[in-house]
């Protein structure tokens, strides 16, 4: 009692000067909690996301001579250089579980902020139980666009969402139909979870907009034992691109069985998911050469910005595989978080929330083709540019948009 | 042996009021919300548990279907109150009678069916309804239902941060579950359902009787469950149909029975007492390693238990009196 | 919709029927020498895809020549698991249908879990194989060849056990030990030693299915989880404990699959499936060809 009564007469009286000292004895480090599948059918996301936090964290942590927030110094600054360390949890992709996960960070590890949680329904609880403890939550990888319209004062995201991931798209199309490439007809083929339905829904919305045929919507149960007879619908429907949503292993199965059934459609346009995946390119990447898909990551950018390779053989020295669209979210998600702590000076929640909402990181700050990182009133970024990557020669080239293409894509796909 | 059992109904009577004050009084001491957090599933999975019990246990029908009620309730309630402004405890009571219902027509047809085949019914039956609800679009489909939250409210059942309300409408429900069953223990349907169990053919005599008995346990069974489904989706304020109709709901709620002892009035609760934080804390506290570890601990408790005490692990408890007698 | 569309899925139901029934008839075996259901039987199907995963990977041994291997490593599985669990599992003297649905769920369990510790969450597929990705095309009408030759390994395998059961002495151990376990003890018999040979045999099988289907199918430690519902379904419509009913289960399971496909939207096709099965069972409580 009485220390506590001392340290709050010494902080008075001893002000400004002070305080830097005071800010590191009392936190010679900073917890965040990062939530994901680690068990379950996504507990792969879940390992790979942890690489990716942990080549960010080591950035952040250690001197590096990056020009990103927070490399060149040791730990935060702001916070009299404390170092971060990450708690992880599981929350097997059950939003019951990612609440009860959230809330034990919270409460049990006094975690000060939350990044998480790859499937969209966990997103959901966790933002919700954040916002009841008034921790910031940075939604790393989350693309459901209903997440960020629920007037949640903690909830941000520095990424794209679906809308814009596929407003990307379209705009490619346009460009290519000025150029004399014939682009009438689409065909949806998605999954019945929130990732497939959301994206479907704003694909459906922006074809009606800009006038393209949607000829087919297969939606399609995730997981299926066969996919033969979604496939045949689809050659049937005979569009000028399909259009995928799906994740690793109905991409593998979806591939395979178009080889099998003998259709080749002129492009495929993936909402990426799975088709930013290495292991549907080990099982299939024969038949995906001049694949396309949208993405938040280039490698091409390592060309304009040294960094972004040497991050990328951080990471791949961690995991063994090149950054993509998920992991370099993930990593950027922390990146974010922490400046925000940085610049609050604090770990109060609802100081870091307010940093958040004033963080203007320009995009040649950051491993991603965006703009910049600057967060609406609802906490999206509505700066983050995506891309399309198309697969040529057993790697990604960007093809769109102009300003970070690489490449001219290759249409009809081989 | 009438007098016994009489003393025994008594007895057993007397301990779950002791037990239920005693743990009312938990919360008092324990105010980490994590922990309350996991006392409120424990007793949630009790209740369902207990529930599944009455037609499973007893009945002898065993379901692994259950989650097409727990689904159900959850929906109604989240539904009613989403799209026309009924309050939750309305709700609740929606989705246990629509569920009640369901289970009797479904009984029809189901009850005429034995072992394996009957347990495959239910099981598919339950992902018949996942996947209807998945294609429902005025039901959200998979985006699933998000209950608006307006600050504490009795009235609405929802609570920011306190777990306490939750905590004793799960007491609760656990509290009405046992003396469901503790009731039925001793009535005519009890006795059917003993006698049937003992000598199946007795269950040719008894014929139109013990059908209708059968039908009765569904409804009760089912309307717990779903109201069991209710209190979920108020608790977490978000639903969708995978992680409220899915096949592993219907696995948990049998598991605790299982464990604990099937057919018996102690078992779903000793089960979810024991199960229901080893599952948590080993997630929490092994889980994040990505490698599969609480899977493998979880799984081989079942295996062993299942093994080693087929009856369950109350026998435990009275092994001694029954070797007295 | 055109013929050609209606053939093709009707020719696409009905190769993934026959493998849905290989993938079932082990167990149906199992189900008809001692009663028991295998609720692990998702998770030996996977086993049998990473064993042909890991075949390939390390000693580039083709799915098609791994096939007997995997199916003899199922076979000693298969016996092992009935020694050391289902074994006590059938024992027990209270409960024993929940008993036996729970052990060998918890097992299923256990199995995910290890293959996660051991393999990694990662999904693998067997790149190249002899009959991966090609396909034959007859008169429009695509057939890809691993499907196909799952196919004709599944018909094959189904006579072979039918002259197995009925004209080996083993095969008339089992079917003598099925019928009456009891009796045979006296005509010196040794029954666990039936019943293990029984399950290794349903085993092996499950797992000549899982090398076929490595050639086409992705691998992870919750693939199983796919195919279980879809074989207790077959085997349940076929009638539990008859071979030929997990075949004809099998077929038709597959053909109903695609013609719902054809009708409903693509993501309600198990309705299908699951509507058939109920609805056949209420009609014949026993399924198509149950005896029991």
């Amino acid at each position: 009692m009485t220390i506590t009564r001392r340290n709050v007469l010494l902080g008075a009286s001893a002000a400004a000067a002070l305080a830097p000292i005071v800010a590191r004895a009392q936190t010679a480090e900073v917890v965040i909690g990062v939530l994901y599948p680690f068990s379950g059918a996504s507990a792969q996301m879940g390992v790979d996301a942890q690489k990716a936090y942990e080549a960010a964290l080591d950035v952040i942590n250690t001197k590096y001579d990056f020009d990103l927030p927070l490399a060149k110094d040791a730990g935060l600054p702001g916070l009299g250089g404390a170092k971060i360390r990450l708690v992880y949890a599981d929350h097997q992709g059950d939003p019951q579980k990612g609440r009860a996960e959230a809330e034990r960070l919270i409460t049990q590890e006094k975690v000060c902020a939350i990044v998480g949680t790859y499937q969209s329904a966990v997103a959901v609880t966790v933002s919700q139980t954040c916002e009841r403890y008034q921790i910031p939550f940075v939604s790393a990888d989350n693309s459901s666009p209903s997440l960020h319209t629920r007037g949640l004062k903690f909830f941000f995201r520095a990424a794209p969402h679906d809308e814009m991931f596929s407003k990307g798209m379209f705009d490619f199309y346009d460009v290519m139909k000025k150029k004399g490439t014939k682009i009438e007809t689409l065909a949806l083929f998605h999954e019945d979870t929130i990732f497939g339905t959301d994206s479907a829904n704003a694909q459906t919305k922006l074809a009606n907009e800009r006038g393209y045929k949607i000829v087919a919507d297969i939606k399609y149960r995730a997981n299926s034992p066969s996919l033969s007879a979604e496939v045949q619908q689809l050659k049937a429907a005979n569009a000028d691109v399909l259009m995928p949503s799906s994740y690793t292993t109905d991409g593998i199965l979806l591939i395979k069985t178009m080889g099998e059934l003998g259709y080749k459609p002129n492009a495929i346009v993936a909402q990426a998911a799975g088709f930013s995946e290495k292991a549907l390119y080990d099982a299939v990447g024969d038949k995906l050469e001049g694949v396309i898909t949208r993405g938040s990551f280039s490698l091409d950018l390592a060309a304009k910005r040294p960094m972004v390779g040497k991050i990328n053989a951080m990471f791949k020295e961690k995991s063994g595989k090149d950054l993509n669209d998920n992991t370099s979210r993930e990593f950027m998600a922390l990146i974010v978080m922490a400046d925000a702590i940085n610049r609050a000076k604090s770990t109060d929640g609802e100081k870091i929330r307010d940093a958040l909402a004033a963080t203007d990181i320009p995009g040649e700050q950051t491993i991603m083709p965006w703009k910049r990182v600057k967060f609406d009133e609802m906490g999206q970024n509505n700066d983050a540019d995506p891309v399309l990557l198309q697969y040529v020669g057993g790697k990604f080239v960007t093809i769109s948009p102009a300003q970070a293409a690489v490449a001219e894509a290759i249409w009809p796909m081989k | 042996m009438d007098t016994t059992f009489a003393q025994r109904r008594r007895r057993d009577l007397i301990v779950a009021f002791c037990l239920a004050v005693v743990a009312a009084l938990v919360p008092l001491f324990v105010k980490d919300v994590y922990v309350q957090n996991i006392m409120v599933l424990t007793l949630m999975y009790a209740a369902l548990s207990q529930s599944w019990n009455i037609l499973s246990g007893y009945c002898g029908q065993i379901s692994l279907g259950h989650a097409l009620y727990f689904g159900l309730g959850a929906y109604a309630t989240a539904l009613l109150f989403t799209k026309f402004g009924v309050l939750p405890w309305f709700g609740m009571l929606a989705g246990g009678v629509i569920s009640a219902v369901i289970a009797m027509v479904l009984g029809y047809p189901f009850f005429r069916l034995r072992g394996h085949y009957f347990v495959i019914a239910t099981i598919v039956i339950a992902e018949i309804g996942l996947l209807l609800i998945q294609n429902w679009d005025w039901a959200g489909a998979a985006l699933g239902i998000t209950i608006p939250m307006r600050g504490d409210s009795w009235l609405k059942f929802q609570f920011a941060r306190s777990k306490l309300p939750y905590f004793y409408f799960a007491l609760a429900l656990a509290c009405v579950a046992w003396f469901v069953t503790w009731w039925l223990e001793d009535s005519k349907w009890g006795y059917w359902w003993r006698a049937v169990k003992d000598n199946p053919d007795a269950a040719e005599s008894l014929g139109v009787v013990v059908f209708n008995s059968k039908m009765g346990a569904a409804a009760v069974s089912a309307f717990l469950v779903a109201v069991g489904g209710g209190f979920y989706a108020q608790f977490v304020s978000y639903i969708d149909p995978e992680s409220v109709m899915g096949f592993q709901f219907s696995l948990l709620m049998a598991l605790p029975a299982v464990v604990g002892g099937i057919g018996t009035l102690w078992g779903p609760m000793l089960g979810a007492v024991i199960l229901i934080p080893l599952t948590e804390l080993t997630r929490s506290f092994i889980g994040g390693s990505g490698r599969g570890v609480d899977l493998i601990v979880y799984g081989s408790l079942i295996v062993a238990i299942s093994l080693a005490r087929p009856q369950g692990l109350v026998g435990l408890f009275a092994s001694r009196k029954e070797a007295a007698r | 919709m055109t013929a050609e569309a209606i053939i093709q899925s009707l020719a696409s139901g009905l190769l993934m029927g026959l493998l849905y029934g290989l993938i079932a008839v082990g167990l149906a075996l199992i189900f008809g020498l001692m009663d028991v259901v295998n609720f692990a039987h998702g998770e030996f199907l996977m086993i049998a895809m990473y064993a042909t995963f890991f075949l390939f990977a390390f000693f580039a041994i083709d799915p098609l020549l791994a096939a007997p291997l995997v199916a003899a490593a199922l076979f000693v599985f298969g016996a092992v698991v009935y020694l050391l669990i289902v074994r006590f599992a059938v024992r027990a003297k209270a409960n024993a249908g929940m008993v036996q649905i729970f052990s060998t769920f918890g097992l299923a369990i256990v199995m995910r879990g290890l293959a996660q510790f051991f393999f990694t969450p990662d999904y693998r597929s067997v790149t190249h194989s002899w009959l991966g990705g090609k396909t034959i095309s007859v008169a429009g009408i695509y057939l890809p060849e691993p499907q196909l030759v799952g196919a004709l390994v599944s018909i094959a395998a189904f006579v072979a056990l039918y002259f197995f059961i009925n004209r080996t002495d083993f095969g008339r151990a089992l079917e003598a030990t099925r019928e009456d376990a009891g009796a045979v003890a006296l005509v010196g018999i040794d029954k666990n030693r039936v019943f293990a040979l029984g399950w290794g045999l349903g085993a092996a099988l499950v797992g000549l299915a899982g090398a076929i289907m490595a050639s086409f199918f992705y691998i992870y430690p919750d693939v199983g989880a796919s195919f279980a519902l879809i074989a207790y379904v077959t085997v349940a419509l076929g009638g539990f404990g008859s071979v030929f009913g997990a075949f004809a289960g099998g077929i038709i399971v597959g053909l109903v699959e695609a013609t719902t496909a054809l009708i409903l939207p693509p993501s309600l096709k198990s309705v299908g499936i699951y509507a058939v099965y109920l609805l056949v069972v209420f009609i014949r409580p026993r399924g198509l060809f149950g005896s029991m």
